[in-house]
C-alpha cells in the first residue's frame, strides 16, 4: 500500500502541482508579510522606547538652551553670540519657519514631529512661548547611538527567519493535509485501471486473432460489414488497453534503445488504423521520407499511435489526416473540431479529454508527453477551433540518424 | 547719432538711478522724520521696542502687521510696552503717516533691527 501510495503521490498531475506550488508561494507570501508587518510594529515599539530614553536629556538641553536664549534676548545687541553647547546642536526658526539661527547639520524641513531620526541624528522640537529673538521652535539635535538599531534589526531578522522555517513547517503539514483527499482519489483510480488492464489482456487478444483468422472469401458483404465493426471495435480496446498497460506497467520498465525505422512504423500504424479511419470515412494523405531515430520502439510506436488514434477520434466525417515525415521531425495534421487556444495546454495532461461524447480516459497524449520529456524531444500543438490541429514531433540532434 | 543716442541713454539710466537713489532716502526719511525725533528723548530705545515687539510677535509678517496696527490704532491693551511705561508716558497717538508710509517706515525698522544679521 505505502508502494502504490508513493506512486501515486508521483502521479500527481502538473496542474495540481501547479497549484500546490501557488498556495505555497500565497501562503509564503502571507507569512512575510505579517512578519513584516509584526516587525514593523516591534521596530516602532523599540524606536519609541529610545525616544522615551533620550527625550528626558534632550527636554533637559532643550530647558537649558531656552534659558541661554532668554539670556541672549535680554542682552541683545551688547551680546549677539549665539549660544552653543558640545552635547548638541540647536536651531531656531521663527512662526513663519524661516531660520533665525541654526548650528544643525541639515536644514529643518519638519515642524509636525516632537521627536524624529535623521541621517544618524536625533532631532527634538520645542515650542516656545516667548518668542526670545523671535524664535518660536527651538530644534535640538544630538548624534544617535545606533546600537539600538542594530540590536533591534538582529532581533527581528532572527525572530522572523526561526518563525518563518516553523511557520513553512506548518503550511506544508497542512498542504499535505488537504492534499491527501486527492491523492487518495489519484490511488483509487490507478489501482481500478491497473486491476481492469490485467483483465483485459487474453479476451482482447483472442478477438483479434480469431478475427484476422476468419476466412473473408466464404462471408457474406453483410457479415463482413459486422467484421469490420468488431475489428473497430477491438483495435479501439487495444489500443486502449496498451496505453493502459504502458501507464501502469511498461513506463518503469528499463527501455531498450535501438535504430526505428520511421518510415516503416508509421505505414504499419497507418495501416492498423485503417479500419477505425475508414469507418468515419477519414483518409490518410502519407508524405514520409526515409528517417531513422533512435528510441524504444514500444515508446515510439506509444506516440504514433495516440497521435493517429486522437487525429481520427477528433475528427470530423470524411476528414482527412495527414503525416509528413522528414528526417528530423514528423507532424499530424487533421481536419478535425480544433482545440480551444486557452485549452491547449492542458492537452496533455491526464485525463483531460476535449470532448466528453469521445470515449477514452484522456490518457494518450499525457503518455506521448511522458515519452518526449524522456527523450528530450520537442512536441508543439497549433490548432484553429473547427479547422484542425497541427501535432509536431521535432527530434534532437544525436537521437537520429545523420547518414 | 549714435552719440545722441548713447547720451539719450546714459542720461535716463542716471536719471532712474538717481529716482531709485531718491526713493530709498525717502523710504528712511520717513523712518527718520516721524519715528526717532519722538523716540529719542524716551527713557525706551527703539531697539529695546524691536526686541520687545519681536518677543511678543514671531516671524517678520507677524511683526509687520501687529506693528502696523497698533500704529494706526494705539491701545493699551494692545500695547507691549510695560505697565509702568504706559502710566509715565501713556499711549501714543494715532499715527498721521498713510498706509503706504507706515509701510515703508515698518520695513525700515524691520530691517535696521533685524537679529538674523546680527547673531553669529
Amino acid at each position: 500500500m505505502s508502494v502504490s501510495k508513493n506512486k501515486a503521490t508521483n502521479l500527481l498531475r502538473s496542474s495540481e502541482k501547479s497549484s500546490l506550488k501557488r498556495f505555497l508561494v500565497l501562503y509564503f507570501i502571507l507569512v512575510v508579510m505579517i512578519l513584516s508587518l509584526l516587525g514593523t510594529f516591534y521596530y516602532q515599539s523599540k524606536e519609541k522606547l529610545m525616544y522615551s530614553n533620550q527625550r528626558t536629556t534632550l527636554s533637559n538641553y532643550a530647558h537649558e538652551q531656552i534659558q541661554q536664549l532668554r539670556r541672549l534676548h535680554r542682552d541683545f545687541p551688547q551680546n549677539t553670540t549665539y549660544p552653543r553647547s558640545v552635547e548638541f546642536r540647536s536651531a531656531v526658526y521663527d512662526i513663519e519657519r524661516s531660520k533665525i539661527f541654526s548650528t544643525l547639520t541639515h536644514p529643518v524641513l519638519r515642524f509636525d514631529k516632537e521627536i524624529y531620526r535623521k541621517n544618524n541624528f536625533i532631532r527634538f522640537m520645542v515650542y516656545l512661548d516667548d518668542y526670545y529673538l523671535g524664535a518660536k521652535y527651538l530644534f535640538i539635535e544630538i548624534d544617535e547611538d545606533k546600537e539600538w538599531y542594530s540590536s533591534v534589526i538582529m532581533e527581528i531578522f532572527t525572530l522572523g527567519t526561526v518563525i518563518l522555517i516553523v511557520l513553512g513547517i506548518f503550511g506544508f503539514f497542512f498542504v499535505n493535509l488537504f492534499l491527501r483527499p486527492m491523492k487518495n482519489s489519484m490511488i483509487l483510480l490507478d489501482d481500478f485501471i491497473k486491476d481492469t488492464t490485467h483483465e483485459l489482456n487474453t479476451p482482447i487478444s483472442a478477438i483479434l486473432a480469431n478475427v484476422e483468422m476468419m476466412d473473408l472469401d466464404v462471408m457474406s458483404e453483410k457479415n463482413k460489414k459486422k467484421l469490420a465493426r468488431i475489428n473497430i471495435a477491438a483495435k479501439t480496446v487495444s489500443h486502449l488497453y496498451q496505453d493502459l498497460t504502458y501507464l501502469t506497467l511498461d513506463h518503469n520498465r528499463i527501455s531498450n534503445d535501438e535504430w526505428i525505422d520511421l518510415k516503416t512504423l508509421i505505414d504499419d500504424r497507418v495501416e492498423y488504423f485503417a479500419i477505425l479511419a475508414g469507418s468515419k470515412k477519414v483518409t490518410f494523405e502519407l508524405d514520409l521520407n526515409y528517417s531513422t531515430i533512435f528510441i524504444d520502439g514500444i515508446k515510439i510506436a506509444r506516440v504514433i499511435d495516440n497521435l493517429i488514434s486522437n487525429a481520427i477520434k477528433y475528427n470530423k466525417r470524411g476528414g482527412n489526416i495527414e503525416i509528413i515525415l522528414r528526417k528530423d521531425y514528423f507532424m499530424v495534421k487533421d481536419s478535425g473540431i480544433g482545440i480551444e487556444a486557452e485549452k491547449v495546454d492542458d492537452i496533455f495532461e491526464r485525463y483531460t479529454r476535449f470532448n466528453s461524447s469521445e470515449g477514452g480516459f484522456g490518457i494518450g497524449l499525457n503518455i506521448v508527453k511522458s515519452i518526449i520529456e524522456e527523450y528530450s524531444l520537442k512536441i508543439s500543438v497549433s490548432s484553429i477551433l473547427r479547422e484542425g490541429t497541427i501535432i509536431r514531433v521535432d527530434f534532437l540532434k544525436g537521437t537520429v540518424d545523420d547518414k | 547719432m549714435i552719440s545722441k543716442i548713447v547720451l539719450v541713454v546714459f542720461l535716463t539710466l542716471s536719471l532712474t538711478g538717481k529716482e531709485f537713489e531718491k526713493k530709498l532716502e525717502n523710504k528712511h526719511n520717513i523712518y527718520t522724520q516721524h519715528c526717532i525725533p519722538c523716540h529719542e528723548h524716551l527713557p525706551y530705545s527703539l531697539e529695546k521696542i524691536y526686541m520687545l515687539y519681536l518677543k511678543t510677535f514671531s516671524g517678520e509678517l507677524t511683526f509687520k502687521a501687529s506693528l502696523k496696527a497698533f500704529l494706526k490704532e494705539p491701545m493699551e491693551e494692545t500695547s507691549v510696552m510695560p505697565d509702568e511705561w504706559i502710566e509715565n508716558f501713556s499711549v501714543k497717538e494715532k499715527t498721521i503717516l498713510t498706509d503706504k508710509e507706515l509701510d515703508e517706515a515698518i520695513d525700515t525698522y524691520w530691517e535696521l533691527y533685524d537679529v538674523r544679521n546680527k547673531l553669529h
